[in-house]
């Protein structure tokens, strides 16, 4: 079985909100001191397809990204974790592209790259957190295509894929070829490689493409643009209940309470 | 077209996000000039439906055989089929899994754009903007989506909900030709036991630290109080160590990073790790004696005194003002 | 009549005993060869250097008996023992010069003096010792000890040696009517008590019977003595000799990533020939394990039974213990049997980890890296650096290490800091100061190091806020990195993560050198430690001090003048990176000093005998099971000195004691202070509300004056 595993690589979402700072003009954040990561429903996935393989047997897995010259590192962690092979389309354009310009990108380089029976991706990455990627890609490539998958078991040549619902799961039954969208679960927890792969995956070769050498023009966002980035004034202050009596304590508590429950 | 489309699922009834969904999806309307038009599919749409058309202006029952239950692919084509016919220049989904996993791809068929998890949505002239957090909440963008027409998927239950017209919208039922896609299928469907989902997903969290004194400030006091508003209950490293609660409500550094909407920390201090496991927390509110504890620096609200006095009362006035329908 | 006696008396045909010289001389050469050929299949490691040094150190713990001598009884009887035979063996050697030689030294008041009054006195002593020994042994029964067999045949075999010494002594005495048997005090009571009893012949029957029989089991012995734990009488003072001399501190090794096959140790293969030499220097006494705060709190650890049972594994069969190849490529051994083999299998050596119960990965992750059992073991054995070296092998090439640890490891990777979750930034606690960083930090006389405990947890934001401010008011002129600092690397190098150790060391030394740091501030023992220990072999020569020492040495010069008025009872704790790994013990306790006005109390464990507050080597970052905290032992002996505050100089202690001390908040209440806080609490301008946010030396002078 072939499987193919998109990483994006991100600012590193810990990084602590009074570091935080975005470039208003450019509509983009700031890296400041922070470090890039490999967005973690990307790494459950890649954590998935590893023990896939493990159980199935057989399997090659191929990660795949599209980003700067930086992603680089995403791709040679992933390496480390023991992925087969890995290749880069490097993103030459200014800003940040659009959820379907990152779709057909990664169509195009995954057509490039073979035949693949199980494509994966993360629900959404913990920057712009769209939650796109794998649905267009699915569109793009013209599969079927299950989200929020937390688990996958290879039977007879077809898949059973359990995903994650707001109540409960839901276990599938799928042909390949599909795409999935993996969600975090307490089994798909990202494994730390080993100091010694580490250390090998910087000799392992890497694919590396642009868009161009897929016969893609950069056309720039045409589904949408960031017309607006700011950082919201976080309220930090603690509004104290206050009041004569306990009874009006309560009274102003409660409707604090009742004002955040009444908006989700 | 300026019409709003809205989609629903009959297995989640007219529920508060269905609400605010509806009244979303009126407000658009009523911006760009159209008619607010929605869809339900499944098993018992047809019920569904006549609650929907006292705030939509036309409601397309999808209910066939093939449509009884959700399959995605199937699903697709039949709203990518109803959208095309109805050309809107908006579709509206709640934040339910269905409709955050159909959004892009519908918007992909319909060679519209697509946005979730959005919190405003306005027309901006010829433009339509998506209002949402990126980075893990900690900032705001707005979105233009550039192709119509716009597919959105909305934290619904954060609109206000739409009102009752003087005339229901007419009730029709879609005739659609479903090709069974059989590539991917459900074959099982599993609810979780109710109350003993996760920590990590849930919306409001009440959570005892050491000052809860005891198991029985966690029975007596935070159960209910959890109950009434449809909580988790967690607890603090020191309350979990101390054997009152499980090891399973442990949230921390150590412990759970929960998200919830709301965190309401009673008895807690908030050492920095304990605040390490919360701090994606949309809004936290304690309950403390001691008013220079760490845990009201991260707090929008909160009040000194006992929980032991403070949560019996709260309970009451709550349930007056909440209502039973909470 | 010149005083001396004759050798061999009554013993005819003595060429037999020369006859049973060469077997017992075989048996036992044997048995230290076997020893030995082991000790060099390990790596290697320079320990022969400094010759001095090493002398004295042999002389003071190998002759001297320093450490032995910490426990009183143990000591004394050891003493006993261990004098009486090296006593013994003098005379037994006076003989020899005298009989085979021909140096006639068995005559005068040498005979007198010492071969027969100092020596019989000793004899009995060895006797009063193993009496001692098996008092406590059997009817003390400390839990320390390892109950074998062995010991027990040790004992009896040395009490026999000794009483029939005395018996053919006494005998000889007796049957000779030799005139100076009474210089052989305790001889001379077997002599006269024998006199009542026994005829002559049959005195000279027995002494030769006895004689014989002394001869053999003390032969028998000499060849055994190799194979057991008493083989220490050689490999201690070896070991000691080969001891490392640098502080605890310094104690781990380094990895060579360009050379190494393996990351760490799985196999003996991959210890050094002193780590091999460690295991056959162990007497067993056991005092490793008893301090050990893993152990004392219930859990598994034990650095006792990791070397014993690794010493067990390395003597079995050389080439299934070793392989056949060196599994580090340290040196090429050849195959001990020489038989060639085509397995490859049997190549590779055993893998130690798992292998026994004392080194299964468990007890491996609770150490807290706090050195008590080195400083405690009497023949100077390094048993942390073992664990770390094992611990290395399962986080680089396993990557199986606990989850929290995996998640500290990560963070440290990621951000540079093992604070995974943390909000605060490197440079909250500076809010409303005014501190010196970036580009400035060329221009001041010392850098202030934070590190991430001072940065990024709350409660030691307090701590680095006023260990700035009373710099500030001594008029230091100092900086901070801030947003550049990153973590030392002590977590990760203690956690096994040599790897990241080394890029987060080179990363820091560079980043310090390019901006001219010469000396170095810090409130953090392990930072501390690093610096002064470690960061020199990758380019780091900083002149460090931890806080407590430069606080003491501005009040010293008069430029803090503190006001003694707290008064309020104090009691320290030493960090085992500050005290026992690094011998910094005084400077904290003046400055709790100065600020208790002398009302200063310590703990029953103190100094380089603290017992460690559980959060070293990574172990702050894991969950233990709540009754077995070593925080909270260490709270509850805090607690016992009915001291108000607890003082700590380091921020994991802080966060563990501070944690130990609420877990028992019902006993007692107890702040935990860190001494800067003490001595600013004692030193900040009073007029000015709110503790002094800003800052201005004249107002403490005319404070002064005015006091």
């Amino acid at each position: 079985m072939n499987i193919l595993v998109c990483l994006k690589q991100i600012l590193d979402p810990e990084v602590p909100a009074r570091d935080f700072r975005v470039d208003a003009a450019r509509r983009e954040a700031e890296q400041g001191s922070a470090n890039l990561v490999t967005n973690i429903f990307c790494e459950n996935a890649l954590e998935t397809a590893l023990q896939l393989r493990e159980r199935a047997g057989g399997a090659t897995i191929t990660v795949l990204s599209y980003g700067r010259p930086t992603a680089e590192d995403s791709l040679r962690k992933a390496l480390a974790m023991k992925a087969d092979a890995a290749a880069l389309v490097l993103d030459e354009g200014e800003g940040t592209p659009d959820p379907l310009n990152v779709a057909r990108v990664l169509a195009a380089a995954i057509k490039r790259l073979g035949a693949f029976d199980l494509v994966m991706t993360g629900r959404e990455a913990g920057d712009w957190g769209a939650g796109q990627t794998g649905g267009l890609l699915a569109e793009e490539l013209g599969l079927p295509c299950v989200s929020f998958v937390d688990g996958i078991e290879v039977e007879g040549g077809r898949l059973r894929l359990r995903r994650q619902t707001d109540t409960g799961w839901e276990l599938f039954e799928a042909t390949p070829p599909v795409v999935v969208t993996v969600t975090n679960d307490e089994h798909n927890v990202p494994r730390i490689p080993k100091v010694r792969d580490v250390m090998m995956s910087y000799r392992q070769p890497l694919t590396k493409l642009t868009p161009a050498d897929l016969g893609l023009a950069a056309d720039g966002n045409d589904y949408y643009e960031v017309a607006e980035l700011s950082i919201p004034q976080k309220e930090t202050r603690c509004d104290f209940a206050g009041g004569d009596t306990l009874d009006e304590k309560v009274e102003a508590f409660a409707r604090h309470v009742v004002e955040v429950t009444r908006g989700m | 077209m300026n019409d709003v489309l809205i989609i629903l699922f009959a297995a989640n009834g007219f529920d508060k996000g269905a609400q605010g969904l509806a009244g979303a999806g009126r407000r658009l309307a009523g911006e760009s000039g159209g008619s607010l038009r929605a869809v339900v599919l499944g098993e018992g749409a047809e019920t569904l439906a006549q609650e929907v058309a006292r705030v939509a202006d036309a409601v397309v029952v999808a209910d066939q055989a093939e449509l009884s239950e959700y399959q995605p692919e199937t699903y697709l084509n039949a709203l990518a089929q109803v959208c095309r016919e109805s050309k809107p220049r908006a579709v509206l989904l709640g934040n339910d899994t269905y409709s955050q996993e159909l959004t892009p791809r519908l918007a992909h068929r319909l060679g519209g754009s697509a946005a979730g998890d959005g919190v405003e949505v306005r027309v901006d002239g010829d433009a339509l903007r998506v209002g949402r957090q990126v980075y893990g909440g900690k900032a705001h963008a707005v979105l233009e989506l550039k192709k119509s027409p716009a597919v959105v998927w909305l934290r619904a239950r954060s609109f206000a909900p739409a009102a009752p017209r003087e005339t229901s919208g007419d009730v029709t039922r879609a005739a659609l030709d479903i090709q069974a896609d059989t590539r991917t299928r459900v074959v099982e469907r599993r609810r979780e036991a109710g109350g003993e989902s996760r920590l990590e997903e849930a919306r409001v969290i009440v959570s005892g630290g050491r000052g809860i004194g005891g198991p029985e400030g966690f029975e007596t006091e935070l159960r209910p109080l959890a109950e009434l508003l449809g909580a988790q209950l967690a607890a603090s490293r020191a309350a979990c160590d101390a054997g009152w609660v499980p090891p399973t409500w442990q949230v921390g550094q150590t412990g759970k990073k929960v998200t919830p909407e709301l965190y309401l920390a009673v008895a807690i201090t908030g050492a920095s790790q304990h605040m390490a496991g919360i701090s994606e927390a949309k809004t936290i509110a304690a309950i403390n004696t001691d008013p220079d504890a760490p845990i009201f620096k991260h707090s929008r609200f909160g009040i000194v005194e006992d929980y032991r006095k403070v949560v019996p009362l709260l309970r009451e006035k709550l349930k007056r003002v909440l209502g039973a329908g909470f | 009549m010149e005083p001396t006696r004759q050798i061999y008396w009554n013993v005819s045909q003595v060429w037999a005993m020369y006859a049973l010289l060469l077997p017992t001389a075989l048996v036992a050469g044997y048995g230290v060869y076997s020893r030995w050929s082991r000790w060099r299949r390990g790596r290697p490691a320079a320990r022969f250097d400094r010759p001095r040094e090493r002398v004295r150190l042999v002389l003071k713990h190998a002759l001297a008996q320093r450490r032995t001598a910490r426990e009183r009884y143990a000591g004394l009887m050891h003493a006993f023992i261990s004098y009486g035979f090296v006593v013994l063996t003098v005379a037994t050697t006076v003989v020899a010069l005298d009989a085979d030689f021909g140096l006639r030294v068995m005559r005068g008041r040498f005979y007198l003096y010492f071969q027969s009054f100092v020596v019989d006195l000793f004899g009995a002593l060895v006797m009063v010792g193993v009496l001692l020994a098996a008092a406590r042994r059997y009817l003390k029964r400390p839990r320390k000890l390892v109950h074998t067999d062995e010991a027990a045949l040790i004992l009896v075999f040395i009490f026999l040696l000794c009483l029939q010494g005395f018996l053919v002594e006494g005998w000889r005495i007796a049957a000779t009517r030799d005139s100076w048997g009474a210089w052989s005090p305790f001889g001379n009571l077997v002599a006269r008590a024998s006199s009542r009893w026994l005829s002559v012949e049959a005195m000279q029957g027995a002494h030769a019977f006895t004689w014989w029989f002394h001869l053999v089991t003390s032969f028998a012995f000499i060849a055994w003595l190799p194979y057991t734990k008493m083989a220490h009488v050689l490999t201690a003072p070896l070991n000691i000799y080969a001891a490392n001399l640098a502080p605890l501190g310094a104690a781990l090794k380094n990895v060579d990533f360009e050379q190494a096959e393996s990351f760490g140790v799985n196999s003996l293969a991959g210890f050094t020939w002193k780590d091999l030499l460690d295991l056959d220097a162990c007497t067993e006494c056991g005092r490793c394990t008893a301090v050990c705060p893993a152990h004392k709190v219930g859990k598994e650890l034990s650095p006792r039974d990791i070397v014993l049972q690794l010493r067990d594994l390395m003597h079995g069969r050389p080439r299934e213990v070793f392989g056949l190849a060196s599994a580090n490529g340290g040196g090429g051994v050849t195959p001990a049997d020489g038989e060639p083999t085509t397995d490859v299998e049997a190549l590779k050596p055993l893998p130690i980890i798992g292998a026994v119960p004392a080194t299964q990965p468990a007890p491996l992750w609770q150490c807290t890296t706090c050195a008590a059992c080195m400083e405690a073991c009497p023949v100077f054995i390094e048993q942390m650096p073992k664990i770390v070296d094992m611990r290395r092998f399962l986080v680089m090439e396993e990557a199986e290490f606990p989850d929290s640890m995996q998640e500290a490891v990560t963070s440290l990777e990621r951000r540079g800091h093992p604070f995974s979750g943390t909000q605060a930034t490197r440079m909250d606690w500076a809010e409303g100061l005014n501190v010196r960083t970036g580009a400035d930090v060329k221009e001041a006389e010392v850098l202030l190091w934070v590190g991430c405990g001072g940065a990024l947890i709350e409660r030691n934001q307090k701590v680095t806020r006023a260990t700035a401010q009373l710099l500030e008011q001594a008029g230091v002129k100092f900086a901070v990195l801030g947003r550049e600092e990153k973590c030392s690397g002590d977590p990760a190098r203690r956690i096994g993560n040599e790897f990241l150790f080394e890029q987060l060391a080179r990363e820091n030394v560079a980043n310090l050198n390019r901006h001219n740091v010469r000396k170095v501030v810090t409130a953090c023992p392990h930072c501390f430690n690093t610096f002064r220990n470690e960061y020199p072999q990758y380019g780091g020569a900083f002149e460090v001090f931890h806080h407590s020492e430069y606080l003491a040495r501005l009040v010293e010069e008069g430029k803090l003048k503190p006001l003694s008025d707290s008064g309020q009872k104090v009691t320290f704790h030493d960090p085992c990176y500050l005290g026992r790994q690094n011998g910094v013990y005084d400077a904290p306790r003046a400055l709790v000093q100065i600020a208790s006005r002398g009302n200063a109390v310590e703990m029953s464990r103190s100094r380089n005998q603290s017992f460690c507050c559980g959060g070293g080597g990574g172990m702050s970052f894991v969950d233990e099971p709540p009754d077995q905290r070593v925080n909270q032992e260490r709270a509850r002996e805090a607690l016992e000195t009915g001291a108000e505050v607890l003082a700590v100089g380091c921020p994991f202690c802080m966060t563990m004691l501070e944690d130990g001390v609420n877990a028992r908040r019902g006993e007692r209440d107890m702040k935990v202070l860190d001494v800067a806080e003490l001595l600013w609490e004692v030193s900040r301008p009073r007029q000015l509300e709110g503790g002094g946010e800003k800052f201005n030396h004249r107002d403490t002078e005319t404070q002064l004056e005015q006091s």
